[in-house]
């Protein structure tokens, strides 16, 4: 993805936001369109678009659980792991998914590229702990571990929906 | 490390406000914690500096209440006004900042007594102060595999980190290399780099001053040393002419570490360092440090005590018709004054010169109004004539960079391609044709408020008319000041005591030489000083490093390094500056100083100087430049010399022919190339090397390609180099990095340095 095209997306957008700092996160997601992912360069880019140096675009990126700096599979199912969902055994339902996927327990995407497993922080759905959401699209929740199996094999099965926000 | 900005209590602009019951003053609109700091009330800080620019207010360790204001305040971004009622004290602001402590403390290891930092650690200091007692944490910390290399001189220890942004802040805003960033936010915040690669650059040390925790700290001085077995002595870094003021660290005799001051220099440094300065100390324990004195005569080398060195050195050089007497660039005027007597008296018949260029086309641009570094801060315009001061004087990039960001204009005239080039207009210039370049920013100089015009030295030497055309542009405009950044350590002190560069020398039967902290065939003309040193009598070596002058010698006598010794320095915008021991030195050493009054005994004429302090008050006494000044007047900071009265340029204003065939030759050298670099342990990882560069349509027409080795020939010499091709280098010049030790560059120069033209061969 180029500065300049980035700079197309943002134009439009440009007099929503009070600072011109904000642009960033509507120029990562737009970036991160491309492939699924941002690359270093990527990460340049946006922040030439964006009038920031790459190390504070790349500082802002690492934080949002829904910004990748590095390639992620297909579908990426996030495990809320914040206290509501602590306490319902979200640590179980992650753990689980993460042996089922083959995958270190802190996360990871699955040999075959299909699926990524990830923590995330509270999912505002505390209300039916523990909760996951896939992609940035469907939370559900409370999900037992063999729900949790279910999802996945629907997630193998179903086609990748585009464009993708994950 | 400055905590708090300082506040000038003295002004007309001052606010009343009340102060834990007291009513005190400081300036409308500074910011609270200085006003408190400056009438001795300690508000504890972590993230705030004076130097990083805006607050952030990322730690809330400065809550402080202020009447009006609802809940608690940061008082690092509160400026101050006038009727302010501000309570550092109440029960509530105590409650906070322990409060605040107790959470910073959460994460952070309580492994103090291995802690580098321990003993020195504003935490620790903090938490003592206005801390919690204990710790009602009971869940575990964060834990990391420890350290990381965040570069070759700098280990991270992630958990101890407590996100205060500083490091972050000075790579961003003030280095702007931009390359130190936080990844991850809240509990999982890290410091790391955007690239991923180690964190390198010319100014990366400063941020280990700047971690108010034991995260960012010196690999070469890691472990080395505690606080309470170390001694702090107050210097000035002797590596480029900018002078900034450190702070040496002494232990078991050594120096082991080089630091900013607590109290900088407002003037110089700001507390800055570039990376050389910060480690180039090891230099002093590299193999090649001369620790013993040698005898030559005939073919037999053998080692000698001090005595019987100085005593050979004496009976040597009196038995001369006539003898030279060869300064360095960084000697200390306390050297250089001694040294022009004996060759007054006690030598026989004796001529003294020092390394640097003649400039007879610069007395009225000297003449002009002198700048400090500090005074860049205040110009609108800053015009950058020549130089590069990225490499050959890094520390004036720092203040380059913040004149910008406050808003001034920058313009950079000169031949080479360079990384300030960013900054503002870059006019670059064939070479020969600077004066014509400076044509525009002539014309910007007469048309703003405070025109600032940093001028290097052999740049415009190289080119006088250019140099008349400044001088006259800045002297039409009154508001106008120049900043001399001289090639020479102490250039401006030995002309300030009317030594002459030893150009003029060379081609003169020599007699016997004195050389001291000089290695003249290294430099400019190398070639022909080689053969004026084979021709000439014997040679007495005064230094503190071998060479190849060290090499050739009959007496090598070894002295102080600059880390050893006291002395002065007049360094950029014309500072008299002291340099103090912070060590001792090998014990067969001895400060120059010393070793010159003790040969003007063997010579039988015997001075009486018994300290640098005597000799530098003789020294004011005899130069005018000098006159009022003694070491107490200079103190820490230093002082300003006076400005030498403008002389007549008379023919020297006309442009001077370049000798030789081919194409131009424009050098440059590079402090991080230079013998700290390459001699200290810490350093010589990232130390830089010889190169040279073309534009490759230059290099193909003709037809030497990259990084293969080329040989450059001018009048002087002939130089084997490795080329590397840059799209960025201007047409029609080669550039070559000259200084690096066991180089060769500059021996294609002439010993006046004259301009010359380099044909270009592959080896
Ligand atoms: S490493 Fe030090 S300077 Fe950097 S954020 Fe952490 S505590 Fe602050
Ligand atoms: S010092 Fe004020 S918020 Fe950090």
């Amino acid at each position: 993805m180029t500065a300049e095209e980035i700079r197309a997306h943002l134009d439009p957008i440009r007099d929503q936001f009070a600072e011109e700092r904000s642009l960033v996160l509507p120029a990562l997601k737009f970036a991160q369109g491309e492939k699924g992912h941002l690359t270093g360069d990527d990460v340049t880019e946006v922040a030439a678009a964006t009038n920031l140096t790459p190390a504070y675009v790349e500082s802002i990126a690492s934080f949002y659980d829904r910004i990748y700096l590095d390639p992620v599979g297909k579908r990426v199912v996030s495990v809320c792991v914040s206290l509501s969902c602590m306490l319902n055994g979200s640590d179980e339902l992650l753990e689980h998914l993460c042996s089922r996927e083959g995958v270190s327990h802190e996360g990871g995407t699955s040999a075959d590229g299909e699926i990524t497993v990830q923590e995330a922080q509270c999912l505002g759905a505390c209300d039916r702990a523990p909760c996951l959401q896939v992609d940035a699209e469907e939370t559900m929740g409370p999900v037992t571990l063999s729900e949790a199996d279910a999802v996945a094999d629907r997630l193998r099965a179903e086609p990748q929906p585009r464009p993708v926000l994950r | 490390m400055p905590d708090y900005a300082p506040v000038d209590l003295t002004g007309t602009d001052l606010v009343e406000f009340e102060l834990n019951g007291r009513t005190v003053k400081a300036p409308a609109g500074t910011m609270l914690v200085d006003a408190c700091a400056a009438n001795g009330v300690e508000v504890p800080i972590f993230c705030y500096e004076p130097r990083l620019g805006d607050p952030l207010g990322a730690c809330r360790q400065c809550l402080v209440s202020v009447e009006g204001i609802p809940g608690l305040t940061t008082a690092c971004s509160t400026p101050v006004a006038a009727e302010m009622m501000v309570d550092t004290v109440s029960e509530e602001v105590r409650e906070a900042q322990d409060g605040i402590l107790e959470l910073l403390l959460e994460n952070h290891p309580l492994d103090c007594p291995v802690c580098d930092k321990g003993g020195e650690c504003p935490l620790q200091d903090r938490t003592f102060r206005f801390g919690p007692g204990e710790s009602r944490m009971v869940e575990p910390k964060r834990h990391f595999p420890k350290p990381l290399k965040l570069s070759p001189q700098i280990a991270l220890d992630r958990e101890r980190c407590i996100s205060c942004y500083r490091c972050v802040r000075f790579s961003q805003d003030v280095s702007e290399d931009g390359n130190l960033t936080m990844s991850e936010r809240g509990g999982r915040s890290e410091i790391t780099t955007f690239t991923g690669d180690s964190y390198n650059g010319r100014f990366t040390g400063n941020v280990i001053d700047l971690c108010p925790v034991g995260a960012l700290t010196s690999i070469p001085y890691r472990f080395t040393s505690r606080p309470w077995d170390i001694q702090n002595t107050p210097s000035v870094c002797a590596s480029c002419s900018v002078g900034c003021n450190t702070e040496l660290t002494l232990r078991e005799g050594e120096i082991k570490r080089v630091q900013g001051r607590d109290e900088p220099n407002w003037q110089v440094e700001e507390g800055w360092l570039c990376n050389v300065g910060r480690w180039g100390y090891g230099a002093d324990q590299a193999p090649q440090r001369l620790r013993q004195p040698i005898l030559r005569d005939g073919g037999e080398t053998r080692e000698c005590s001090l005595e019987e060195a100085v005593a050979a050195a004496g009976l040597v050089l009196a038995h001369e018709a006539h003898t030279t007497v060869l300064l360095g660039g960084d000697v200390t005027v306390e050297e250089a004054f001694i040294a022009k007597e004996l060759a007054a008296g006690p030598l026989p018949d004796a001529q003294v010169g020092s390394a640097g260029v003649v400039g007879a086309a610069l007395g009225p641009l000297r003449a002009l109004p002198a700048a400090q570094l500090g005074d860049i801060d205040g110009a609108d315009l800053v015009v950058v004539v020549g130089g590069d001061p990225a490499n050959q004087h890094p520390v004036a990039e720092l203040r380059l960079r913040k004149a910008r960001r406050a808003g001034a204009r920058i313009v950079l005239v000169g031949p080479r391609a360079q990384e300030l080039e960013s900054l503002g207009e870059s006019i670059r210039t064939a070479p020969g044709n600077l004066a014509e370049g400076l044509t525009s920013a002539v014309a910007q100089i007469a048309t703003v408020k405070r025109p600032l015009v940093v001028w290097d030295e052999l740049d415009l030497d190289a080119e006088p008319d250019a140099a008349v055309v400044l001088a006259t542009a800045l002297g039409d405009n009154a508001a106008a000041s120049q900043l001399e950044l001289t090639s020479e350590v102490n250039g401006a002190g030995l002309r300030a005591l009317g030594v002459a560069p030893h150009s003029r020398l060379v081609d003169q039967d020599l007699g016997g030489v004195l050389a001291v902290r000089a290695n003249p065939g290294a430099g400019p003309g190398g070639d022909a000083w080689n053969r004026a040193l084979d021709s000439g009598g014997p040679i007495v070596v005064i230094a503190s490093h071998h060479s190849e002058l060290t090499e050739r010698a009959t007496v090598v006598i070894p002295c102080s390094s600059h880390f050893e010794h006291e002395g002065v320095l007049v360094t950029a915008g014309q500072r008299a500056q002291r340099l103090r021991p912070g060590a001792a030195g090998p014990e067969q050493s001895a400060p120059g100083w010393e070793i010159l009054i003790a040969l003007s005994h063997r010579l039988g004429v015997a001075l009486e100087y018994r300290s640098p302090r005597s000799a530098f008050a003789a020294a004011t006494a005899s130069a005018p430049a000098l006159s009022g000044l003694d070491y107490d007047t200079l103190g820490d900071l230093g002082a300003e010399i006076a400005t030498s009265p403008a002389s007549d340029v008379n023919g020297a204003g006309a442009p001077r022919a370049h000798d030789g065939e081919g194409l131009p030759l424009v050098t440059g050298r590079s402090v991080f190339g230079g013998p700290e670099a390459h001699l200290s342990e810490g350093l010589v990882v990232t130390a830089t090397g010889e190169e040279a560069v073309l534009h490759p349509a230059e290099a193909a027409r003709l037809n030497v390609a990259d990084a293969n080795l080329i040989t450059l020939n001018s009048p002087n010499g002939e130089c084997t180099v490795r080329l590397r091709l840059d799209p960025g280098a201007p047409e029609g010049a080669v550039f070559a990095v000259r200084g690096v030790p066991g180089g060769t560059v500059e021996s294609l120069l002439a010993p006046d340095r004259a301009p010359v033209n380099v044909t270009v061969n592959t080896a």
